[in-house]
């Protein structure tokens, strides 16, 4: 049941809301909680509730167990000598991790066996077992709904309560509805338990505001999916799955046409979510903050996925740098190295691991380990090679504020975004390099690319559309909250006009496919 | 705290640490620096900073460092 279907529209979330709605306030989460199990079994098969269900109750009880090993500690660490307490807080600490990698074993390693047991498989037939004429036969398994996104809400809980950031969750049901809330199990966001868990528990009344701006939202997506991404999707596919027939300007414009509809699939699904929970007045975590107007590599992955990327942040990059081999590593390289390189190294080794993690998160091939490498390599070209950008900005004049140079900067994160994208899409590496060669090959001619002129004047009006609105956005204005202004009569034509627009301009029925959420199979 | 400010400027030149008070906030600071930052702070001052201390709220400003470090200090 996807997010963009009329049967979640109307029927799912329509009664959901309803019944909510009406619900009193004390026992509202009992409708969100039967809602988001609901849809998980509708969404996916009875019997993979079975794994969300298994998480909830691992992560609910490591947590308890968490804070009654802490109580111990706070309740006799006052009778205690200095050193007594030392040695006390060394034991608790040994225990309390004990707990941690037990239940990071059950849940990171359900993951990992049904993820990617056919990936490390494959690696070891094809590395090793071949020269033996020997192979292990692939696993038929199925990937339960979600899985890759409430892991890692559970680690974030399960870690947050073991580093003391606040205390266990008592209630069960709060902790399961955190986990399985139906807008976010599909495609994220990625939300924290301190965020969000209270706000989905606690009944909310009606809020006019907050259920017009949630229907504007869900129409903002709904634009962006099925007018834009489900359009570029079939230039897409008839370029990418032929591609061995195109070159030049061509190939070109099918990267540019993958960028458009991830954006705008992604972005757009992301609509749609905030804008379900919005209904209840519920406000969720932006994961996109204008990604194409970022001047770095860096920047854009703070504006793209935010919530993947904060959580690397605080879950991998931090627990690596701050971990004790990591601090000798740093105190060695600082003592041995060059002044220049012992600063970097550290930074550098940290980030490998999150770029390993971001790329196999995405998917178990090498495709995505590459695409992971990818972004790593040119960080660290940046890192490294800063003191030589530095030199031949100061040669040429350039201030950072100079808005050529600002451009220039723009430009050059959105190529090299689309060099990446192309990676993240081409079905092998060697076919990327097919594509990227080819674009520099053939004519400028433009061959039919499986789109009439038509759709593609549609997908290019609706960029331009999403260009204004993000341009807006990054000027601060809230063009929203601007047309909730308006006089009734015109603010309700407006949106009955985006709302034709849709149902007209929407690319689905006779002559089109219906195109799942790319991210929903992550 | 004259160490700190040393530290800070070596890591970062060009930055007004005296006056500045959101350097997290305003991405004057980023998580590499943050990471780098940590390294320094437990070197210099024998103190053992962990992901929980990783707040924005502790990193907004040299005070707000200061007060980190002094923490840490009186924790060991």
């Amino acid at each position: 049941m996807a997010y963009t279907t009329y049967i979640y529209l109307l029927l799912f979330l329509g009664s959901t809301f309803l019944l909510y709605t009406v619900f009193p306030k004390k026992y509202k989460w009992i409708v969100l909680l039967s809602a988001s199990y609901l849809y998980y079994i509708l969404a996916s098969r009875v019997w993979m509730i079975i794994f969300i269900l298994l998480t909830t109750i691992s992560i609910y009880i490591g947590a308890i167990w968490l804070d009654k090993i802490n109580d111990i500690f706070v309740s006799v660490k006052k009778s205690l000598d200095r050193q007594q307490r030392k040695e006390l807080k060394e034991k608790i600490l040994w225990q309390k991790k004990c707990v941690v990698v037990f239940i990071l074993f059950i849940n990171l390693g359900l993951l990992i066996f049904l993820k990617y047991s056919n990936f490390l498989i494959s690696l070891l037939n094809i590395s090793i077992l071949e020269q033996f004429q020997i192979s292990i036969p692939l696993i038929k398994l199925f990937l339960p709904l979600g899985i890759s996104f409430y892991t890692l809400q559970a680690i974030s809980y399960i870690v947050d309560v073991y580093r003391g950031k606040y205390h266990a969750d008592e209630c069960l049901s709060r902790v399961a509805l955190y986990l399985a809330f139906f807008p976010t199990i599909v495609e994220g966001p990625i939300t924290r338990y301190n965020e969000v868990a209270y706000q989905l528990y606690e009944g909310h009344s009606f809020d006019y505001k907050n259920f017009t701006f949630g229907l504007q939202l869900i129409l903002w997506g709904m634009f962006k999916k099925i007018v834009i991404a489900d359009r570029a999707n079939m230039l897409v596919n008839y370029v990418f799955d032929d591609y061995l027939k195109f070159s030049g300007l061509s190939v070109v414009i099918a990267i540019i046409f993958y960028t458009i509809q991830l954006y705008t699939e992604f972005s757009g699904c992301m609509d749609i979510v905030r804008g379900s929970a919005q209904l209840f007045s519920i406000r969720l975590p932006d994961n996109f903050r204008q990604p194409f107007f970022a001047k770095s590599i860096n920047e854009f992955w703070q504006r793209w996925h935010i919530t993947l990327g904060s959580w690397l942040r605080d879950y991998v990059f931090y627990s690596v740098s701050l971990s004790a081999p990591f601090k000798r590593w740093s105190q060695f390289v600082k003592k041995h190295g060059n002044e220049y390189v012992s600063k970097l190294l550290p930074a550098s080794t940290a980030l490998f691991f999150v770029w390993i993690c971001n790329g196999l998160w995405h998917g178990a091939s090498i495709k995505y380990v590459m695409y992971g490498m990818y972004y790593y390599l040119l960080m660290m070209l940046g890192m490294y090679l800063e003191p030589v950008f530095m030199k031949i900005k100061n040669a040429f004049h350039i201030q950072n504020q100079n808005k050529f140079f600002q451009i220039f900067s723009i430009i050059r994160t959105i190529l090299i975004v689309n060099i990446g994208m192309l990676i993240f899409r081409a079905d092998t590496l060697s076919s990327a390099w097919h594509m990227l060669v080819s674009c520099f090959q053939g004519t400028m001619d433009i061959p039919y690319m499986g789109l009439a002129l038509k759709d593609m004047m549609i997908v290019i009006m609706g960029v331009i559309i999403v260009y204004i609105m993000s341009l807006l956005k990054e000027k601060n204005i809230s063009v929203r909250e601007h047309i909730a202004k308006w006089h009734i009569v015109p603010r309700w034509t407006f949106y009955l006009t985006g709302l034709m627009i849709v149902v007209i301009f929407g690319a689905y029925g006779r002559g089109y496919d219906i195109v799942s959420f790319i991210y929903a199979q992550f | 705290m004259n160490e700190l400010l040393d530290i800070l400027k070596d890591l970062k030149p060009g930055v007004d640490f005296e006056n500045e008070k959101n350097l997290i906030d305003d991405r004057i600071l980023d998580s590499l620096d943050v990471m780098n930052l940590t390294v320094e702070l437990n070197d210099e001052f024998d103190i053992e900073i962990t992901p929980l201390d990783i707040l924005p709220e502790n990193f907004q400003s040299i005070e707000t460092i200061y007060q980190l470090i002094t923490r840490l200090q009186e924790d060991n």
